[in-house]
């Protein structure tokens, strides 16, 4: 090997080394941006995760620290509710007709008739929490206004702390009824917060006790509210109609909703109506013959022995 | 060494390899939402008579299931769960995991995110509207977070370069 050979062999040898010393140099290069990327991914991952984590302890703790849901107080009800409540025309009351009922009045038979100051009573036993009781009332009094007229209704709100909170609805106590053809006793034997409010009179708890009981209802639902007792000729045990249709919706909604029949709430409130009244037109004998003859009303012909 | 980590790693799309883990891990959680979610629309259609489930005090099933916000837009909340963890399913399978196109990936992580949102507004409307919690719909809700989680981390843990 000549000289000028062993020089340019190791020019090669030079040159190869410093190329390898240069791959592996971009290599490391390479290697440790990967890494970084990868961190940052990771950083980034953990901080939408962190995120979501984080909310939920903000919602929780907030819920932990805020103070107690407050019941709604029961008030005298505003005129134009009781308004609208009460005068739901009769072409709305027909055009509902069954409505979404899904749970009316059962009939009863064999039982001595109902009565107060000689005439068939209807009796209402229930509570202001009592969401189910929120929703029935509205078909009750819309019902019995058909019959008669109420007197100082109050305006309440179920239960904040039960299913289907704070339902907006009318209250019986306080509130008095007059009619030629029925008697009606509405007993709101629970406030709001559960605390006892009306007693029941031995009659009153007598009857509540043989029929809110089976074989007219299960074992499970034995007193529950509300119970209605159409003159021990039907009994309405629970709500009639969902109560979701409420929900969200103020007194006034409600009650403006009851007049058109194309609403949830007046299929289910008016609908509800239709069966009481249905119940209630048995009790009287088919009296006032303009209501019990009522389309609306027909649609429950003969269930209750009418 | 390339190829021994491949070897234990399913190939996600774009050509981004994750841990071997991880499809088996959100299939199974996928599966198991599946799986509450279907009791959850069986009990929401038939009235939760039978759900297994305290009714008293701050844990109420029934108050939930039965509450307002137990829809959305007319449609169940169970039925919108049911959906998504069978739109899930397919996602977190091996093959997705495995499949190179990016949309597929797009498609879980922005499901994953849509679910976790779902979740947010839900837990808010538990505590804040019903002030009541589901012990079934939190089991759904830790599910789709967990889902969420591996998704992300996934995502992270997958070197883009190594194809």
């Amino acid at each position: 090997m000549g000289i000028r050979q062993l020089g340019e062999r190791l020019i090669t040898v030079a040159k190869t080394k410093r190329e390898a010393r240069l791959a592996a140099a971009r290599e490391a290069l390479a290697a440790q941006r990967r890494a970084e990327a990868r961190r940052k991914r990771l950083r980034n991952a953990g901080i939408a995760v962190g995120t979501v984590l984080v909310v939920v302890a903000v919602l929780v703790v907030v819920k932990l620290t805020a103070s107690p849901a407050k019941s709604t107080p029961t008030t005298s009800a505003a005129a134009d509710v009781v308004q609208k409540v009460t005068t739901v025309p009769a072409a709305t009351f027909d055009t509902v007709g069954k409505g979404t009922v899904s749970n009316p009045p059962v009939p009863i038979s064999g039982q001595p008739a109902l009565t107060a100051d000689g005439k068939p009573l209807v009796l209402y036993v229930g509570g202001e929490f009592c969401p189910y009781c929120a929703a029935e009332r509205w078909a009750l009094v819309s019902a019995l206004s058909r019959f008669g007229t109420f007197a100082n209704l109050k305006q309440a709100a179920s239960s904040p702390t039960d299913v289907f909170p704070n339902t907006q609805t009318l209250s019986f106590f306080g509130s008095s009824y007059t009619s030629d053809l029925i008697s009606f006793q509405g007993v709101e034997a629970e406030d709001v917060d559960q605390k006892p409010l009306q007693q029941l009179t031995p009659e009153q708890q007598a009857n509540f006790t043989k029929y809110d009981a089976p074989p007219y209802t299960s074992s499970d639902a034995r007193g529950s509210f509300p119970f209605v007792n159409f003159g021990n000729i039907a009994l309405q045990i629970g709500a009639s109609y969902d109560p979701t249709v409420l929900a969200g919706k103020s007194g006034t909604d409600i009650a403006a909703a009851l007049h058109d029949p194309n609403s949830a709430i007046a299929k289910g409130a008016i609908g509800s109506a239709n069966a009481f009244t249905a119940a209630i037109c048995a009790m009287t004998g088919n009296k006032p013959a303009d209501v019990c003859n009522s389309p609306g009303v027909a649609a429950y012909a003969g269930k209750y022995g009418g | 060494m390339a190829e021994a980590v491949r070897g234990r790693a399913a190939r996600a799309p774009a050509g981004r390899a994750v841990p071997a883990w991880v499809p088996a891990v959100t299939l199974v959680l996928a599966v198991a939402g599946l799986a509450v979610s279907i009791y959850l629309t069986y009990e929401h259609f038939t009235g939760s008579t039978t759900l297994a489930c305290s009714d008293n005090g701050v844990i109420n099933c029934l108050k939930v299931t039965t509450s307002a916000q137990s829809k959305v837009l007319g449609i169940p909340v169970a039925v919108l769960g049911l959906v998504y963890f069978v739109a899930m399913i397919p996602l977190c399978l091996p093959v997705a995991w495995r499949d190179p196109r990016p949309l597929v990936a797009r498609a879980r992580l922005v499901a994953s995110v849509v679910g976790v949102g779902f979740v947010l507004y839900l837990l808010y409307a538990e505590l804040f509207e019903i002030g009541n919690i589901c012990l079934w719909c939190t089991v759904v809700h830790v599910i789709t977070v967990a889902l969420f989680g591996v998704i992300v981390f996934a995502g992270a843990l997958s070197d883009p370069d190594d194809v």
